[in-house]
């Protein structure tokens, strides 16, 4: 199966919920693209009389990272059928029994969003093929400069989005301000986007959330809270909320500011972050590396560190860890991996949702 | 790079750049707001490495003292063979098309 259009993969998504009545629900999300596409995300799990844990999986957030949709497609379609057929999956070197099946699907609430951009998938597959952000011109200003279009969704969410105000003039967040910035331009406001308005209602709809992964690629990592700055849990003050600490974030290693985590928290995450890890190494040995999202670079407005903040900006709301998955290898030959030839694709995906697998193990 | 818009039709290109130590690789990409591929890694000689995607016109702007700038390929020559391996129309819009995965089903 070559890799899927706009229309296929939400197709896929209704045909899997339309096969397996029992295990799986279709979920319409509210907001349409620019373009007027509608989006689905599929619940899979089993009903119980009790609430359960939910995991919000996301991917193809940003438009040239196609692959991100076929490794949440695919996860959700071995899982529905192993579940439904009582057997086990095997994904190279990495297996889990049907036992181990059953208990993730009976267990825990997996909420799968596969196409967040579609806009930006379309343009992507068809007109230019490094095409990032989705595919908004209301910021244009009526430029003619085809990069003026779009937004780069994965610096949309409100989380320390005013970042020429918190962080260090000199940290170089990967983020701009400029609508006509053809990567990382943050929009004109926190959830100015539809496309993020969908995530969050996703999350606002599932308060029993407890987990979320973003689907994103390339760098063979799997990153968790913050991104903002190094990880610290000695001063609770030292927060993302407290503007004494503006214009000192986003320095590696200097003492003016580091990001608080609870010391239980960030154990948590860098276990499940290692259990990923290991799940897509027993595959056929590709070494992916756990590591916070700031030690691949600062940034603001992403959606991990979003839906952690969450619970910190209103404490009604539960705890959602957040991680950030970079499949694809940058040692690779190929000229663009952010869409590698569908050969290849296919070993990334099953390396992936055998990390996917063992993540949903772990956090059980 | 936003500092010099794409031309509309301009191939992007896949560039290893790498230079003496992190702090001049942090101040070109600073400088240049370069689209970067993947995280930098240390080379064994001490030099440091990231993926940069320019088009050719902003190949200059990245090459200075200190700093290697190699080709490793035409990205978007590969992004219009990967587009070729999209699907089209609608493999699902069959009622018995139902997507299935690419793991192994085990028994038992």
């Amino acid at each position: 199966m070559p890799y899927l259009n706009v229309t296929e993969v939400e197709s896929a998504v209704t045909s899997l919920a339309t096969a397996y009545p029992v295990s799986s629900q279709l979920i319409t999300l509210p907001e349409t693209s620019y373009e007027g596409r509608t989006a689905h995300a599929l619940r899979i799990g089993t009903l119980t009389r009790v609430p359960k844990s939910s995991l919000i999986m996301i991917g193809g957030v940003h438009a040239r990272e196609w692959g991100s949709c076929e490794v949440l497609i695919h996860f959700a379609a071995d899982l529905l059928e192993a579940h439904r057929d009582g057997t086990g999956l095997g994904y190279g070197g990495t297996t889990f029994t049907a036992d181990q099946v059953e208990m993730l699907v009976n267990r825990l609430d997996l909420v799968i969003f596969p196409l967040v951009n579609p806009d930006g998938r379309r343009y992507s597959q068809t007109v230019q093929s490094m095409w990032r952000k989705n595919r908004n011109p209301a910021n244009a200003g009526g430029s003619p400069n085809p990069d003026c279009v779009g937004v780069d969704l994965n610096r949309n969410y409100d989380f320390l989005f005013d970042f020429t105000t918190a962080f260090d003039p000199s940290a170089d967040p990967q983020v701009s301000t400029n609508p006509c910035d053809p990567q990382v331009y943050c929009g004109p406001s926190a959830f100015s986007e539809p496309e993020t308005r969908n995530v969050r209602w996703l999350l606002d709809q599932n308060p029993q959330t407890r987990w979320f992964i973003d689907v994103h690629s390339y760098a063979q990592d799997m990153l968790y809270n913050w991104g903002d700055d190094d990880n610290q849990s000695v001063d609770p003050d030292m927060n993302f909320r407290n503007s004494q600490y503006d214009g000192k974030r986003g320095l590696p290693g200097d003492l003016a500011y580091s990001e608080y985590i609870p010391k239980g928290d960030e154990d948590t995450a860098r276990l499940l972050a290692e259990a990923f890890c290991q799940g897509v190494q027993g595959v056929r040995g590709v070494p992916y590396k756990p590591m916070t999202g700031f030690h691949l670079y600062p940034t603001s407005g992403t959606s991990d560190d979003y839906v952690y903040a969450r619970h910190f900006t209103d404490p009604d709301r539960g705890k959602v860890l957040g991680f950030t998955i970079e499949w694809g290898n940058d040692q690779a030959q190929s000229p663009n991996p952010f869409h590698p030839p569908w050969a290849e694709m296919k070993k990334i995906v099953l390396d992936v949702d055998a990390g996917l697998v063992q993540f949903c193990l772990a956090a059980l | 790079m936003s500092a010099v818009p794409n031309a509309p039709h301009d191939d992007i290109l896949r560039l290893r750049v790498t230079a003496k130590d992190l702090e001049t690789l942090r101040a070109l990409l600073r400088e240049t707001r370069s689209d970067t591929g993947g995280r930098p890694h240390h080379e064994a000689d001490g030099r440091v490495g990231i993926d940069v995607y320019a088009t050719a016109a902003q190949v200059p702007a990245l090459e200075r003292e200190g700093v290697t700038v190699t080709r490793a390929g035409n990205a978007s020559e590969a992004g219009r063979a990967a587009q070729a391996e999209v699907g089209s129309g609608d493999r699902f819009a069959p009622a018995d098309a139902v997507p299935r995965g690419l793991a192994a089903k085990l028994a038992g």
